[in-house]
């Protein structure tokens, strides 16, 4: 199992100027490696619905890596969304599912089917073709560059130790920059980012 | 009722590239159109929800997409919606038919769309999809109006000129299946 670090660290470093949205336990933690203007945390939002809003993303912007730091949890709210997300042939998109088999913002409440569900077999049988499981550091790090040069849309499940990480709000007292705007606020970054002069990753 | 062909003129008017879709009967007449358009996308989802985040996500990427829903799947949508497009601001129109309609107007039952009790909403003669939409939509902020006939199609680009002023999305009720 990863630690969040082992997660994030080679990612953010990885990144390139892909769109890098986050939810639920990495939203905080991702704001310790990034202060990028292409980051969105889909907090304060709709719970369970950051795969299929990265999704549309990833479908107008087809020349940028879009890549969404999904909750297991939220992945089990819109499961339909690996169908939908197959089915679009988003080949910019490339789908984490944050595997801690517990609702940690709210308690550490375990899934439903923790310990037992699989997401990776959900994703080829929702229509993906490259799909991808990692529960130690060093074959992630080391498969990581190789994750995110394919085509898409990619499912990667990454095995992480459970954590701490309390409610989310947006305010001011948040010490991540892209949680003391308003949801609102953080969309008009993000669409001016990415109407910014950009090469092509 | 409205003719498809003309609702599908009007949303390229205004620079639609996107459909975000879950078919029903009242649609399918532009959803048939759509398969075989080649200037908007037809993207099809599992559960109307899902179209409102893609909607959203679009949005954000530049594009211009339309929602295309009937009106028990705006009812599931809920918190796709108000989590996505209101708090977001996303000026987005949605094309949601309201199934029951008929039957609403038929009963004389327009008057009591806000005024509902457990033996209204339990007739079996009526349903109670369409008691329930117009007082869900005021209820979460989405402001409408309707689409009965052709001459209403054009109400459909004044409603983009005002969710772009307002940052606001604007839905218009289909009450007849389009033609």
């Amino acid at each position: 199992m990863l630690t969040k670090h082992e997660l994030l660290e080679p990612l953010a470093r990885l990144r390139g100027n892909a769109v890098v949205i986050t939810c639920m336990g990495v939203t905080r933690p991702w704001a310790r490696y990034s202060e990028s203007e292409l980051d969105f945390a889909s907090a304060d939002s709709a719970m369970g619905h950051t795969a299929d809003f990265a999704l549309g993303i990833a479908l107008a912007r087809p020349q940028r890596k879009v890549i969404c730091l999904n909750g297991d949890g939220s992945m089990l709210m819109t499961l339909g969304t690996l169908v939908t997300a197959a089915q679009a042939a988003a080949r910019n998109l490339f789908l984490f599912v944050i595997q801690n088999d517990i609702y940690e913002l709210t308690g550490n409440q375990p899934i439903p089917g923790a310990g037992r569900v699989d997401f990776a077999v959900l994703a080829r049988g929702a229509g993906f073709l490259r799909v991808y499981s990692f529960d130690d550091a060093n074959s992630y790090a080391a498969s990581l560059p190789e994750v995110l040069s394919g085509a898409g849309p990619v499912l990667v499940v990454v095995k992480v130790e459970p954590g701490s990480e309390g409610p989310i709000s947006r305010s001011e007292r948040e010490a991540s920059d892209y949680l003391k705007v308003s949801l609102a606020d953080s969309g008009r970054r993000l669409r001016r980012a990415l109407d910014a002069p950009d090469p092509v990753n | 009722m409205a003719q498809a062909r003309l609702i599908l003129e009007e949303l390229k008017k205004n620079h639609v590239t996107h459909i975000i879709s879950l078919p029903d009967n009242s649609s399918a007449m532009l959803l048939g159109l759509l398969s075989a358009d080649r200037d908007i996308r037809l993207i099809s989802v599992t559960r109307e929800g899902e179209a409102f985040a893609i909607a959203a996500g679009l949005w954000i990427g530049g594009k211009v997409p339309v929602v295309l829903v009937q009106n028990t799947g705006f009812f599931e949508s809920g918190d796709s919606f108000r989590g996505t497009i209101t708090r977001l601001r996303v000026p987005l129109v949605c094309l949601i038919t309201y199934r029951g309609y008929a039957k609403l107007v038929s009963w004389r039952l327009e008057a009591r769309r806000e005024a509902l009790d457990a033996e209204t909403l339990s007739r079996a003669d009526l349903d109670s999809a369409a008691l329930v939409t117009e007082a869900t939509l005021k209820a979460w902020g989405l402001p409408f109006d309707f689409l009965h006939a052709d001459e209403d199609v054009a109400k459909i680009s004044e409603a983009f000129r005002k969710t772009k002023e307002n940052e606001q999305p604007f839905a218009f009720l289909i009450t007849q299946d389009m033609t």
